[in-house]
């Protein structure tokens, strides 16, 4: 399988977050998983600005010019895409839902009845499972885990998806391997 | 009473979320002596001062547009920033603001739990969440289209003003539909076949002349 891990930690003095990271993709790999690591906070990202040129100037490309393309081409060319990220103020990092903003060029404006709902119209053929990897920190609890699940899990459906698990960091490796091997 | 309201749109200024403040704005000065001030938060390098407002503030306003089922990055760019402030003691009284592109407002009830939780956090009075959908193409609508809208915004502002709350009534009002009914769902897919139902955005797409590529999959390119 193809996995992509966007590694949302924008504290470098989080060691512990960037090496389960590592260790992660190392014992994926050791599986025969195809894996990228994308570390975030290394990147020039902008923000959204709302402009929606990616939607009606130019369809499926957002205008900035930063690296976000890269991460949306790595996203779209998946089987699974995991966000990664420290809980902070109960919810992913500013960081991670910075790029996740800047995954709207992957669906087109048109909108369609998904169970019953409004949502977008997919612009690709194949998009990939959801994951989402947490770290726990001071002052978080399981009903920030709960609810910062429910939001991805919104989120993947408008993405033609599904969250297909939530994990935290301080489990061991091998339960996330698992996790992602019965996908 | 001062109300500090921090716009969380992306667009700044020029945004429907900041025009629907300025209609709550309207109501909540009609009572003599209040006070207001507004920062926008698409202004990530004035951030700091921005935290500066929060820690002096009375009450506070935050309000955005619906970004991928929660809050736009520049908002939590924000939020991330009051980490600080959590178990302090007098942290300001908390309401929001959530508007979305799409008509229902139960895509914006996810990020309301949330907001309810953050304002907990902080050890606030959580005012509550004001959600309203289907607003992508307000600022371009004539006045008669908006101004029952408008003075919706404007009524709960008046009466936040008077009583410190948002009444649950109007909040109800103005969420409607919660969920587009099942019954109206064919109806609006055969509306989808002759165009109307994206012609904002076909009209947008003709302008730009990317209409003709308006289907186009550049990663698989």
């Amino acid at each position: 399988m193809k996995i992509t891990i966007l590694n949302g930690n924008p504290d470098l003095s989080n060691r512990d977050f960037d090496r389960y990271l590592e260790t992660l993709q190392e014992a994926l790999e050791d599986g025969g998983h195809a894996v990228t690591c994308m570390t975030l906070r290394d990147l020039n990202l902008h923000y959204c600005n709302g402009c929606f040129g990616c939607w009606v100037k130019t369809p499926g490309e957002c205008l900035a010019r930063d690296d976000s393309g890269g991460v949306r081409r790595a996203v779209i060319g998946s089987d699974l895409t995991v966000f990664a990220s420290p809980l902070v103020m109960g919810f992913v990092s500013a960081l991670t839902k910075k790029m996740m903003d800047k995954m709207i060029p992957l669906l087109h404006p048109y909108i369609v009845f998904d169970r019953g709902e409004m949502h977008h119209l997919a612009r690709y053929k194949r998009y990939p499972q959801l994951g989402l990897l947490l770290q726990k920190t001071i002052g978080s609890d399981d009903e920030d885990l709960a609810l910062a699940s429910e939001i991805v899990s919104r989120t993947a459906i408008n993405f033609k998806s599904k969250l297909c698990f939530t994990k935290l960091i301080e489990e061991p490796i091998q339960e996330v391997v698992n996790e992602i091997n019965h996908i | 009473m001062k109300l500090t309201i921090f716009n969380g749109s992306p667009r700044g200024q020029n945004s429907n979320t900041n025009l629907l403040l300025e209609q709550f704005l309207r109501g909540f000065c009609e009572t003599p002596g209040n006070s207001y001030e507004v920062y926008h938060l698409n202004q990530i390098a004035k951030h700091e001062e921005f935290v500066q407002a929060y820690a002096n503030a009375e009450a506070v306003l935050i309000g955005f547009p619906l970004y991928t089922d929660g809050m736009p990055g520049v908002v939590k760019e924000f939020v991330d920033r009051l980490q600080p402030f959590v178990g302090r003691e007098g942290n300001p009284a908390m309401g929001f603001l959530v508007q979305s592109g799409f008509i229902e407002s139960l895509h914006s009830r996810y990020v309301e739990k949330y907001l309810r939780k953050l304002a907990q956090r902080l050890g606030a009075r959580y005012i509550g969440t004001i959600v309203k959908g289907g607003l992508e193409g307000i600022r371009m609508q004539p006045p008669n289209m908006t101004r029952k809208l408008f003075a919706c915004f404007e009524e709960i502002g008046r009466v936040y003003a008077q009583t410190g709350s948002f009444d649950p009534h109007l909040l109800r009002r103005l969420a409607k539909p919660e969920r587009i009914s099942p019954l109206l769902i064919p109806f609006i897919w055969l509306l989808s076949l002759t165009g109307l139902t994206n012609f904002y955005w076909d009209m947008m797409l003709k302008e730009n002349k990317a209409y003709d590529r308006r289907f186009a999959q550049p990663y698989c390119e």
